[in-house]
This record gives C-alpha cells, sequence and structure tokens, in this order.
C-alpha cells in the first residue's frame, strides 16, 4: 500500500506543472509556419508587453474546444479558426466578441474583421502540376472538366466545400454567380452531374501534403492543392505551374475563447499578432498571405513573394462562410453519399 | 425561446400559429442572438431543411426593425414566415424529443404530413455504411478464424514449453496497440515503400501499385490485428478438451478426416464461437484502420461518429449512428450466445 | 488436442500465420532504423537519426509524458475498482451476481467507438470531457474489465472461510485483508494493473473524443502525424511503444507463473 502511495505521490509530481497558474496561451496549426510566428509574432509579444505566452498546436477540430468551454476548463486563450467555425462558435457563444477598442479595426482587408475573429492569414486551393510530365494543362476550372483536351487523373479534396464550386465553374459558371447557383436545387443537381462526368478520372486527398505527393509520384496529373504548399515547393527548386486563374481563397481568424481568465491580455495579443511590424517581420521569415492591407500591400513585400497568395486574389473566388454555414451540412452528407455510391 | 414553444406548442399546425407565436420568435430570437444561444437552435433548423439557420438569424438580427402586428411584419421581412411548413419544422425543433437524427441515421425522413419516408437517392448513405460495415467485419471474422484455428489447434496440441512459445508469438501482436500495427502497415504498404519494393524485386509487377486508400489494405491490416483476438478465446478452448475423446475416435477406427468432423470440430466451435464474435464486435467499430489505410469508400461506420463528433459537431447524428451500431453488434452477439449458450466474454479468461 | 501430436501440415499453416502475424511489426522495427527519410526495404545502414529526431522534439516528449500520466493514474485507479469488484463478486452471495459481472464486463464487447462517443455525451453533460481526469477515467472503464478478469482468476482458489477464520481470530478486516487475501492473490491484481496501464497506453478512440484539445497522448500524436507526412520518426515512436507492450506483456506472463 505505502508503495502504491508513493506511485501516487510521484505521479502527482509529474502533473504538477501541469496543475500551476496557467500562462496565456495560443493555438495555431502547428508546423513550419508555427515555428515562424513563435518567433516573431509570439516572442515579440513577449518582449514587448513581459506577458509570458505559450503555443500549442491542433488539427482545427473545434468539437474539443466546444467541449472545453462547455466544461469550463478553458486552457486556451486564443485559437486560429476557419471562417465556418469561426461564425459558428461566435453564434454559439464558444468564442469572445472581438474588443475593437483594443484591436485596431481598419488595418484588415475586407472580411478580415468580423464579430469574433480577426484575420489570421489567408489560404487558397488552386490547380497546379508538374511541369516536366505536363508541359501544357487546363487554364481554368472548364478546362479542368474537359478530360479530352487535357487528359490525365484529377486529384480534389475529399469534401464537399470548394469541391461543388469547382464542379459549376467546371460546368461553365462564371465565378461571381456560383453562390447563386449553387443555392439552387437545380445548380446541386448540376453540381454533382459535373462530378459525375470526370469521376472516373477523379481521386480525392484529405491531407494538405498529399496533392503534391500523387503529383510528384505523377500519380495525377493535375491536382487542386493547398497554394501556400505548392508555392513552398515552387521555392524549393520544384518545377511545378500553379494556376492562379484557379484560385478558391478564404481567411483563417484568431479568436479568443469564451470564458478565459485571460481575456484583456487576449485581446493585446490579438491586435499584436495582426501589426504591421511583426507581420513584416514574419513575411520576412516565410511567405504568409497577410490578411491586413499594410502588409498584403507592401512593395517589398509583394516584389519578394510572387507566389503570395494576396496578389492573385482578385482573380479568385472568395469561399463563402455563410453559404456553407446554412447549405454544408446537408451538401457534405451528399457528397459523401455522392462518393459511396 | 420559451415563449415561442409554449404558443407553438398551443398550436394545432393547422394554418398559421397565432399572433402570440409571431411576437415571441420575433423578440426571443433577437435576445436569443445577444445572449449568444441562437446558435444550436439554429443550427438543429437548418438539419430540419437548410436555409433555415440563416432565416432564424436573418430574423433576429432584423428585431430592431419589426414592429406589431408581427404575423404582418415577419412574412414581409422573409415569405418563409407565411409559410405553415417553418412553423411546423420550428414547433418540431422545440420538442424535447426528436426521431430527427435516428430516421436520418437509416437514410429516412419525415414529410410534413409526418409519414417516414426514404430520403432521395442522391441523399441515400448510411444504409450502404451499415451493409457495408457488416460485410467488411463479417469477411474479416470470417479470415481470422479460417487463419486462425490451424494455430489455436497447433498450441494445443504442442508440448511445453513450445505450446508457450508459439501462444507468446500470438500475444505479442495481441498486446501491441492498433494504431501502432496500423502504423506499421502504413509504412509498408507505401507507394516507394518496402512491399512495393519487394514486389518489383520479386518481378511480380512492373510499376508499383497504389496500396494505400484501398479495401485491400484495410482487409489485410484488420485480419492482421484482430487474428490473437480470434486465435485466444479458440485455444481457451481447445487446450480444455478431453483427448479420451480422439483416443475413443481412433481405437474405434475413425480416420484423421472422420475424426476432424466429428469429433475435434464439434468440440471445439465454442471456442471458434466465442473467438468469432469477439472479433465481429471489435471490427464493427474499427476506426483508424480504415480511417488511415483506406480510400474514400472504404470508410465504415465509426468514421462517420468520429466526423459527426468532432468535426461537424452534429451530436444527434453521432449518438443515432451509434445506437445503430451498438445494436448491429448486439444482435451478433445475442445470436452467438443463442448458439453457443455462453457469453462471448466468459470463455475469454 | 493436449498431447496430440500436431500433422506437418498444420505446423506447416501455423508458421505461415505466425509470419503474417510478426513480420510487419519486425519491418517497420527494423526500417525505425532506416538512415534515410524515404523507406527502402531493406534499409541502407543503420542509424539511430530518427530515435534522436523523438527524443529531441518537444512534441513527442509532451505526447509521452501525457501518455505515462494517463496510464498511470488509469491503472491506479482501474486496479483499485477492478480489486475491489473481484473481491465483492468473489466474496459475495446475492443475487444478480451474473448479471452484474456481464454489466462490468460490458466494455470489452462494446464496440470502441460507441464506447467512446457514448462517453464523450456523457463527460460533456458533466463538464469532464476535454480534462485530463475525464480521459484517466474514460480509460478506467476499459481497463476495469481486464482488472476484473484478472483478479477473479486469481481468487478461484481462494477461499472466503479464510477471512472468517481471521475474522473469529479478532483481524480487523483491513489486517485480514492485507494480511490473508492480498498475500494470496497479488499476482493478479500486479497483472490486471499492467494489463490496464498498457490498455491506456494503447487507447486511441476513447483519447480522441475526450482528451482536450492540446493534450496530445503518443498514439493521438502518431495517428495526426501519419495522416499528414509519414516520416521514420513515427515509426521510432511505433518502436518505442511496441517494445513497451512487449516488455509490459512478460511482465505479466511473469505474474502469472508465480
Amino acid at each position: 500500500m505505502k508503495r502504491l502511495l508513493l506511485v501516487v505521490l510521484a505521479l502527482l509530481g509529474f502533473a504538477a506543472p501541469a496543475l500551476a497558474q496557467r500562462e496565456l496561451t495560443i493555438v495555431a496549426g502547428g508546423g513550419r509556419l508555427q515555428e515562424h510566428m513563435r518567433a516573431t509574432l509570439f516572442r515579440g509579444f513577449t518582449q514587448q508587453t513581459g506577458i509570458p505566452l505559450r503555443d500549442a498546436s491542433y488539427d482545427y477540430n473545434v468539437g474539443p474546444i466546444r467541449a472545453m468551454v462547455q466544461a469550463n476548463n478553458v486552457t486556451w486563450d486564443v485559437v486560429m479558426v476557419e471562417a465556418p467555425d469561426l461564425i459558428r462558435g461566435c453564434e454559439d457563444g464558444i468564442f469572445e466578441r472581438i474588443d475593437w477598442s483594443v484591436v485596431g479595426r481598419d488595418k484588415f482587408l475586407p472580411d478580415g474583421a468580423t464579430t469574433c475573429g480577426a484575420g489570421a492569414i489567408g489560404w487558397g486551393v488552386a490547380v497546379f502540376r508538374d511541369l516536366n510530365r505536363n508541359p501544357t494543362g487546363p487554364s481554368n476550372w472548364r478546362e479542368f472538366w474537359d478530360v479530352q483536351r487535357f487528359p490525365g487523373r484529377r486529384a480534389l479534396r475529399r469534401g464537399a466545400r470548394m469541391t461543388m464550386e469547382m464542379a459549376l465553374m467546371g460546368d461553365g459558371v462564371v465565378a461571381s454567380e456560383v453562390y447563386r447557383v449553387l443555392a439552387t436545387p437545380e445548380g446541386q443537381r448540376r453540381a454533382f452531374a459535373a462530378l459525375d462526368r470526370i469521376r472516373p478520372h477523379l481521386q480525392f486527398w484529405t491531407g494538405g501534403q498529399q496533392p503534391l505527393e500523387l503529383v510528384n509520384a505523377g500519380e495525377v496529373a493535375f491536382a487542386a492543392g493547398y497554394t501556400g504548399r505548392v508555392a513552398t515547393a515552387i521555392t524549393n527548386g520544384a518545377k511545378l505551374d500553379l494556376n492562379w486563374d484557379t484560385l478558391l481563397f478564404a481567411y483563417d481568424y484568431w479568436a479568443v475563447v469564451r470564458g478565459t481568465p485571460h481575456r484583456a491580455e487576449a485581446m493585446r495579443l490579438v491586435d499584436f499578432i495582426t501589426s504591421t511590424g511583426p507581420l513584416r517581420a514574419l513575411a520576412e521569415l516565410w511567405p504568409i498571405n497577410p490578411v491586413t492591407a499594410a502588409v498584403a500591400n507592401d512593395a517589398t513585400i509583394r516584389e519578394r513573394y510572387p507566389l503570395m497568395l494576396s496578389r492573385h486574389q482578385d482573380r479568385g473566388l472568395h469561399i463563402d462562410t455563410e453559404f456553407w454555414l446554412d447549405q454544408g451540412p446537408d451538401l457534405e452528407q451528399r457528397f459523401a453519399a455522392w462518393l459511396n455510391r | 425561446m420559451p415563449r415561442t414553444r409554449a404558443a407553438l406548442t398551443a398550436w394545432d399546425e393547422r394554418g398559421l400559429p397565432p399572433e402570440a407565436a409571431f411576437a415571441a420568435l420575433a423578440e426571443e430570437s433577437g435576445a436569443a442572438l445577444q445572449d449568444r444561444r441562437i446558435g444550436a437552435l439554429a443550427q438543429r433548423l437548418n438539419f430540419e431543411q437548410s436555409g433555415l439557420r440563416a432565416l432564424l438569424l436573418r430574423t433576429a438580427r432584423a428585431q430592431d426593425r419589426l414592429a406589431a402586428p408581427y404575423a404582418e411584419s415577419l412574412p414581409a421581412l422573409d415569405a418563409c414566415w407565411g409559410d405553415p411548413e417553418t412553423w411546423r419544422l420550428l414547433r418540431r425543433a422545440g420538442g424535447p424529443t426528436t426521431s430527427l437524427y435516428l430516421l436520418r441515421a437509416l437514410d429516412l425522413t419525415r414529410t410534413a404530413e409526418g409519414e417516414v419516408r426514404r430520403v432521395p437517392p442522391d441523399q441515400a448513405l448510411f444504409r450502404t455504411l451499415f451493409l457495408r460495415t457488416l460485410w467488411v467485419s463479417l469477411l474479416v471474422t470470417a479470415a481470422c478464424v479460417l487463419l486462425g484455428w490451424p494455430v489455436a489447434a497447433c498450441i494445443a496440441a504442442l508440448r511445453p514449453p513450445w505450446s508457450s512459445i508459439t501462444l507468446l508469438l500470438v500475444l505479442v501482436p495481441f498486446w501491441s496497440s492498433v494504431l501502432v500495427r496500423s502504423t506499421a502497415w502504413f509504412a509498408l504498404l507505401q507507394r516507394e515503400g518496402p512491399v512495393n519494393d519487394l514486389l518489383l524485386f520479386l518481378g511480380a509487377i512492373e510499376s508499383p501499385l497504389q496500396l494505400i486508400g484501398t479495401r485491400f489494405a484495410v482487409l489485410l491490416s484488420t485480419v492482421h490485428i484482430l487474428l490473437p483476438v480470434a486465435i485466444l478465446p479458440m485455444v481457451g478452448v481447445m487446450a480444455r478438451l478431453d483427448r479420451r475423446h480422439l483416443h475413443a475416435a481412433a481405437s474405434l477406427g475413425a480416420g484423421p478426416w472422420l475424426r476432424f468432423r466429428r469429433v475435434w470440430l464439434p468440440l471445439s466451435l465454442p471456442g471458434v464461437l466465442a473467438g468469432a464474435a469477439m472479433t465481429f464486435l471489435l471490427a464493427v467499430g474499427f476506426y483508424i484502420t480504415p480511417a488511415l489505410l483506406g480510400g474514400e469508400r472504404d470508410q465504415l461506420v465509426a468514421w462517420f461518429i468520429a466526423q459527426y463528433l468532432t468535426r461537424e459537431v452534429n451530436w444527434g447524428m453521432a449518438a443515432a449512428l451509434s445506437a445503430y451500431l451498438l445494436a448491429m453488434a448486439g444482435a451478433v452477439a445475442a445470436l452467438l450466445r443463442a448458439l453457443t449458450g455462453n457469453t462471448p466474454a466468459g470463455t475469454r479468461a | 488436442m493436449p498431447g496430440m501430436r500436431p500433422s506437418p501440415l498444420l505446423l506447416l499453416m501455423t508458421a505461415l500465420v505466425l509470419a503474417f502475424l510478426s513480420l510487419p511489426m519486425l519491418a517497420a522495427l527494423w526500417l525505425s532504423f532506416s538512415p534515410t527519410e524515404v523507406l527502402h526495404f531493406p534499409p541502407r545502414g543503420f542509424s539511430l537519426r530518427w530515435y534522436a529526431d523523438f527524443f529531441e522534439s518537444e512534441r513527442w516528449l509532451l505526447a509521452t509524458r501525457n501518455s505515462l500520466l494517463v496510464g498511470g493514474a488509469t491503472m491506479v485507479v482501474a486496479t483499485l475498482l477492478g480489486t475491489a469488484a473481484a473481491i465483492g463478486l468473489h466474496l459475495g452471495e446475492f443475487r444478480g451476481r451474473a448479471v452484474l459481472l456481464g454489466l462490468l464486463t460490458l466494455p470489452m464487447v462494446t464496440p470502441f467507438i460507441v464506447t467512446a462517443a457514448s462517453m464523450f455525451f456523457a463527460f460533456s453533460l458533466i463538464g469532464l470531457a476535454g480534462t485530463l481526469p475525464g480521459l484517466v477515467l474514460g480509460h478506467t472503464v476499459v481497463a476495469v474489465p481486464f482488472v476484473l478478469v484478472s483478479v477473479l482468476a486469481s481468487l478461484s482458489t481462494f477461499d472466503g472461510a479464510m477471512l472468517r477464520a481471521a475474522a473469529s481470530l479478532g483481524a480487523a478486516p483491513w489486517l485480514a485483508f492485507r494480511r490473508v487475501l492480498l498475500p494470496r492473490i497479488w499476482p493478479g491484481v500486479a497483472a490486471g494493473a499492467v494489463f490496464a496501464f498498457a490498455t491506456s497506453l494503447d487507447e486511441f478512440v476513447i483519447t480522441l473524443f475526450l482528451a482536450g484539445p492540446g493534450q496530445f497522448t503518443l498514439p493521438r500524436q502518431m495517428y495526426a502525424n501519419v495522416r499528414e507526412y509519414m516520416t521514420p520518426t513515427i515509426l521510432s515512436a511505433a518502436s518505442l511503444l511496441f517494445l513497451l507492450s512487449v516488455l509490459l506483456l512478460l511482465v505479466t506472463e511473469a505474474l502469472r507463473r508465480r
């Protein structure tokens, strides 16, 4: 029995750091980007304010954040979230409203500032191909759907969001009309019919690295992949062509988790990591896709990163968050049904 | 929204609800938006019919601009409020219980008249999914029993210390984690991975095969993972068998095949059924292995439960799918119990 | 059949199946010493760099810490509960024992995903989801049956009359438990405890649902990495976990022989 007690005590000692007063915590998507964020944004905040800051990463699954708020056991303060999760979490009271008297609101691009979110980074999906294997390729979604002119397998993300838009554009709908058409039952049928047409040539990926692996291995001729990753590959010497006319993009946001004991510091943190100085420093290290006007329009940064998303944003389709909140559950299930048919 | 609910409960679903319901909705939706309680109801309504979330939020945001009589100002804001169907759905969503998720999880839906009907074929998903789960689990169970039977028989027949050593070779994989073994298969089956290397080296194939993302990969690794689960109960029963039966059969002149068929097989049957039951019960709940090694058409019910729980935050669907999965597992367990007159767990130790 | 010599055909089939059972893990173990990032078989050379990578990575170490912490706590709680339940079931004479035993071993025969989802719902209601204590309780639920079965097996030869004899000699219940019962059943208790620890260490689905967003255990960290980018570091983590399970297995086997 005594030995058992010792074990318990040892374990408690092990756990002690976790029970101690929690530091301000920020959570992002991990990877190289977060390492650079740590070096510029997060350390910069601590240097300027003296507030200690810890960072962690997660997989963008918001279910656990919800549970954390309901359990009143908030261990994260600032989280990077996707737009639909942000809006839903905002309506459900999972995230605090951003205090726009602390966080400057004017610095953001349109849609960069919402009730509960301050724009973090932009991300996009566009068609790319291996230039050695395929010197020519589709230059828009219509041509992507043209399997006669551009034969070969194609890879898209597994999921309705983005794929439905692509299908309609492949069927000839212009970008500005996509969401109006997709909101109607006929439009949805049309999108699925378009997918049906090229189904034998389609392959679906789940992880962000997969489309690059598929194209590199010659498994598919063309793939829609995250522009950031493709751009990095190109910068590292890969002979890839990234087609900006097929761009679909959206923003990720910084949100403050509701019920955090560090609310005031969290707002200051959000303001700091969206301000021009730190973001410029981050852009020196990593080709980010800024959501603030000053950094997006900065001449030296634009010069430096020809593959920066914000340089090509005007050619792309902004993914409609509200549309996907309304139609998403239904369309995702029908997409899954279509996939499994 | 208690007042709206009360007003709608009093309503008989014929025609439009009374002004009190309109007024309560107009006021309470605005308050719910302010207090940020509106999300759950909005999501619940939207699951009944896409677009209702937007309608509710638009109404809540327009609260300041709405004025009595609300039975006129609400339909003026959006024609949907002039449709009794919208109110019927709202009334249903306000109820304490709903059969919606249980129906949807079987590809069924309730019409405005309350009639249960199949969803249109382009939305049907879950029947396929349950059938696939059943089929994959049965295949895996059959393979595990067929492959496991000789091993169990061999362990039971060997003398110590060989029996213990062989048993240990079964116990080692049994003890190592499902995720570790799925990961191992993931590494082995990669396009530029060892299995393809080996096949190329042997000249069996000319270019690497796509193995990950196929049903074959899922079946292969699931069988590998569950094989010890099938073997151990069989060993438990076979090791306890009374060998005098066999000797008696042999002394009565029965040949090996006859001995196997008439004595060994019936006597080891309880172990076989217990092993099959354990294997099946674990297989129906498999999540990681198909998620890692399967393609889009290889996911089982478990994948969708996880998806609804962690990603889409639709707990109703997750719960409904879990309930049916449990029922399916329970039915098979009960069937096997009836066949053996024994609980699978009881024969395990 | 005990004592019957297996036929050569049976031996051959057994050997093939056992090879199928063992080879993938052995191959993965070997591959974890690969010097290159792309996995060739056989590996061209030998290197410990992926193990170094593992032990230098903050994420992997944090996940290891979490795993050991949750596993240790689960072991303690599950062993206490499972042992108490086993003693009660063995010594107590009351109606519904069989039902109770069935209920307690139910998690063994419930599809894991269902157990995990139900726990997520229940724990969300009472605010335990997303907390480490919640995770420990979740693992305890699936670990208790193993302790129970193991302790029940060691109790099968124990006669309750011995406890009554001790009591009649004036021993308090606690003293009787410690001096009379525990010495007889401790190998079963210890084996159950090891099994509980191993169960928690391997558990993935419950962790996926119940762990807080930042609470990565080794399996969860492995899963996140495999899906994103397969590196040999994951194989080194898998190999370490595998070797640990083999070690735990050998411990229980040793205990069983006592």
